[in-house]
């Protein structure tokens, strides 16, 4: 696992799964968590293929998919922008939400715990 | 498209086979890694790409033509050998370079020679092996050609300059799209910058393709190699 600093944003790389798909994830989480502000300039692709030490074709890869699921803006000569909807936002933070209660599904089923048990689990976790 | 085409190419030294019928297709516009154990074919590969080795059969077709004088003017060759005039400074070599090769852009040599932190009043006898790299890869990369082939970039190069040259060939790849064929066996430091890479051994190749699938698929290209030589 590769850890990078790139303006601010914390990136972990895992060379043994594909790398754009990281990147995207781990910038979607940047902005589910107000990491990344609504409207907030992010690094151009250049400077954040040099900061990861990646080639810049994986971070396009990447920064199309935010652009295309409208996580992002590309004003001409101007840079790349999160989003100012909070629609977008929220539809991010929803899809990332859904990801982990996936992975907790699959983690709870492979302990062999039911649905009302994991029910009961989570009623009694504490949240803060 | 692609830049690079060989069909059944074979170079025998001896009994000893160097590319044994090689057959590859290397793309335009990418950075392609060309990754084997010492003697696997890479550096003649690299030599019969520019006309250095003549194959004893098979086909190569570079940039369109045939490997030729022609076509190795667009084409920017890290050696694994270099010489250089002991007595040179820096800036001499960088103003040599520029007088021999062609599409040689001298600002843009200046622009590398500080980003990669060399001193261009030192003689080039007296640079350390990892300094030497830089100095290499600096005239490499201020060359304005379609075709980069970096033999062994990396190897036996300290850490920080393994660094900076890995920064300069990004930022050089993210202005001009070059075709970068990278041949090297320090995977872990290099294999994020590929998007395409082609394992070689014995003069064949063993498994190639895109490597954002291939990781999907099978993993870290380091694992994959492990897998395939050890």
């Amino acid at each position: 696992m590769e850890e990078a600093n790139a303006s601010g944003l914390m990136f972990k790389l895992d060379l043994s799964k594909p790398l754009w798909e990281q990147v995207l994830h781990q910038i979607r989480g940047a902005v589910a968590r107000n990491d990344l502000q609504p409207g907030e300039k992010i690094p151009s692709l250049r400077d954040l293929a040099q900061q990861l030490k990646i080639n810049p074709n994986t971070v396009m890869r990447a920064y199309q998919e935010l652009e295309r699921d409208g996580l992002t803006e590309t004003r001409r000569g101007q840079g790349t922008f999160i989003t100012a909807s909070q629609q977008k936002i929220a539809e991010a933070r929803d899809l990332l939400a859904q990801e982990a209660v996936r992975e907790f599904v699959s983690s709870m089923k492979a302990l062999g715990i039911d649905r009302p048990a994991a029910c009961t689990l989570l009623e009694e976790a504490k949240w803060s | 498209m692609m830049a690079i085409n060989l069909e059944n190419v074979t170079k025998a030294y001896g009994s000893q086979r160097a590319l044994d019928s090689l057959t590859l297709g290397l793309f335009e516009g990418q950075v392609t890694g060309i990754l084997g154990p010492n003697g696997a074919g890479k550096s003649t590969l690299f030599k019969a790409i520019v006309g250095l080795v003549r194959p004893d059969a098979g086909r190569i077709t570079v940039l369109d033509s045939r490997p030729s004088w022609k076509t190795n003017g667009q084409i920017a060759y890290l050696s694994d050998q270099c010489r250089w005039y002991g007595s040179h400074t820096v800036q001499h070599s960088i103003d040599y370079a520029a007088a021999v090769f062609p599409h040689f852009d001298q600002k843009r040599a200046e622009q590398l020679l500080a980003s990669m932190g060399l001193n261009r009043d030192v003689t080039v006898g007296t640079l350390s092996k990892g300094h030497e790299a830089r100095l290499k890869l600096i005239i490499c990369l201020a060359r304005d050609v379609r075709l980069m082939l970096l033999d062994e970039p990396f190897s036996g190069i300290d850490l920080v300059s393994r660094e900076k040259i890995i920064q300069g060939l990004i930022e050089s790849f993210a202005e001009r799209k070059q075709t970068i064929i990278i041949s090297t066996h320090e995977i872990r430091e290099a294999e994020s910058l590929f998007d395409q890479v082609v394992f070689i051994d014995q003069g064949q190749v063993v498994l190639s393709g895109e490597v954002e699938a291939l990781r999907q698929e099978k993993g870290s290209l380091e694992s994959i190699y492990r897998g395939l030589f050890q």
